[in-house]
């Protein structure tokens, strides 16, 4: 029998001595469910000198191989060493701990232990014993651990979705892209290839119609060329379309004896509505380009955008010849005209304006007439 | 540059028929076509054997997005102007790769006739006429030593 046992078995059999059977505090702490020890704070390393029946079945261990050992012996391996001087500290300073702990059964099997450790102080105020609780929380900790790790699995699989939709997001922009690109080249391809055919045909009549063709192309690539350079590809701005086709126009017809005065109010218009509208327009100001002016007559074509009575109100007017003594226009543009009208649900009326004509293109908004 | 020397352009552009119409129209203002490439060696090696004043070139050639490369080496080595033509104006690097400016594709007849006619009288007098005519847009640098800074944002 060592030392140590021997002393630490006479200071526990003073304790119980000094607590006997009628004791209920004593009785309540050995008899209960809690895992309990007591040690002495006067011996060196402070041997345990009281363990209770709940600490023997807890640990695994008789009562004769706990008493006048340190309670370390259930550390291990996997203890963390950080907890373990935090209790030296608490200890050290006599202050009360609370830490959950990685304990180890005579077994070996690690249980996880919610350790409480307090001194116990005489009537002077000395350190006697310390009082030590145990509680088995091994399975609070597995459903800790456990969810932190679902925790994880979750973050992950967050991360990995949300890389998986930016991938595809880029990839989409890309391609738009990739077809903005294509549909603007083959715009340009289509005009180049009018421009080519026109400058080699000899015949006056077959050289405008190829003219006029050319003008439609661009009137749709001034489009594509507008709807892009916003942000915003579902809304096209009629107004900034109108100055761009007017400037373009004018200086292809050469003529410098004919000249633009635009009132125009900024008007969005669905995308989808932007061609048609785009081609009707071309085709009223081809008109009043080529018709109002003969014979080097000089003049102005005014136009206006606004929004009047639930409507977009465009207006082209000229004070050129008027309709009484203009050439008379070829059919196919009043086909086009009349057709996109109906498409777009718009009314045009074209009437005398003394000098010259105006065209009222009244386009209802949202679609409703 | 001589008042009376026409510009000398080289085209860079990979589509033919393009590259044809777009030198009628590069006759049509008065400057005179030198030649044309439709990949990024050919300009460069055209560009240091002829000595353009002007190179007109798209972003994508037969090899690939190389405009841009061609266009920084031009500025860089050849003593000629760079201007772009493309389609996706919105892909050129902010310092337009030392080019003078942009013009976006789809551009119309009237549109590249008034951008060259507007570049020939930077490049003259050194200082712009005005603002750049509509579809023409200047590199930052260029609209500053032409004397238009201020105005460059409006474009």
């Amino acid at each position: 029998m060592s030392d140590e046992y021997r002393s630490s078995l006479e200071a526990g059999a003073a304790l119980a001595a000094a607590h006997g059977p009628d004791d209920p505090f004593a009785a309540a702490i050995r008899a209960t469910r809690m895992a309990m020890i007591v040690t002495d704070a006067r011996q060196a390393d402070h041997p345990i000198i009281f363990a209770n029946d709940a600490f023997c079945a807890l640990t695994g261990y008789d009562r004769d191989e706990i008493i006048g050992r340190n309670c370390r012996f259930l550390q291990g391996a996997r203890t963390d060493p950080q907890v373990v001087s935090a209790l030296r500290t608490a200890v050290a300073q006599g202050q009360n701990v609370a830490v959950d702990i990685l304990n180890y059964r005579k077994d070996g099997a690690p249980f996880w232990n919610a350790l409480y450790l307090s001194p116990v102080r005489n009537a002077a105020g000395e350190i006697t014993y310390f009082f030590g609780s145990q509680l088995d929380i091994t399975s609070r900790k597995h459903a800790e651990l456990a969810f932190l790790e679902r925790r994880d699995d979750l973050q992950i699989a967050v991360e990995t979705a949300t890389a998986d939709l930016q991938h595809a997001l880029e990839q989409k922009t890309a391609l738009l892209h990739e077809v903005d690109h294509r549909v603007k080249n083959n715009l340009q391809l289509i005009s180049s290839l009018l421009l080519l055919q026109a400058r080699r045909t000899p015949d006056p009549v077959v050289r405008a119609a190829l003219r006029g063709m050319l003008e439609r192309v661009n009137a749709v690539a001034t489009v594509h060329r507008r709807l892009f350079q916003s942000e915003d590809v579902e809304r096209f701005d009629i107004s900034a379309f109108i100055r761009d086709l007017v400037s373009d126009a004018i200086g292809t017809s050469g003529r410098n004896d004919i000249s633009a005065n635009l009132d125009l109010e900024r008007v969005d218009v669905s995308a989808d509505k932007a061609a048609p509208l785009a081609l009707l327009f071309s085709e009223l100001l081809g008109n009043a380009i080529r018709h109002a002016f003969p014979n080097g007559r000089a003049g102005v074509i005014k136009v206006s955008v606004r929004r009047e009575n639930g409507c977009f109100r465009i207006e082209i007017a000229d004070d050129g010849v008027g309709v009484a003594t203009e050439e008379p226009r070829p059919g196919f543009g009043q086909t086009i005209v009349r057709l996109l009208c109906e498409q777009l649900r718009a009314e045009c009326e074209t009437a005398d304006a003394f000098p010259g004509l105006r065209t009222v293109i009244r386009l209802p908004v949202n679609g409703k007439p | 540059m001589s008042d009376h020397t026409p510009l000398s352009v080289l085209i860079v552009e990979d589509e033919v028929l393009l590259a044809a119409e777009l030198n009628y129209l590069v006759e049509e203002v008065g400057c005179r076509g030198v030649g044309h490439a439709m990949s990024s060696d050919e300009a460069i090696a055209l560009a240091a054997s002829l000595r353009p004043d002007l190179a007109l070139v798209d972003v994508h050639l037969r090899d690939g997005p190389t405009g841009v490369d061609v266009a920084r080496r031009i500025a860089r080595d050849c003593g000629g102007v760079a201007l772009f033509m493309t389609a996706n104006v919105k892909r050129l690097p902010d310092d337009m790769a030392g080019a003078c400016g942009v013009i976006g594709k789809p551009y119309s007849e009237h549109g590249v006739k008034t951008a060259l006619t507007y570049l020939k009288a930077c490049l003259r007098d050194g200082v712009a006429p005005g603002p750049p005519p509509a579809g023409f847009q200047l590199a930052p640098a260029w609209a500053e030593r032409w004397g238009l800074g201020a105005l460059q944002k409006s474009v």
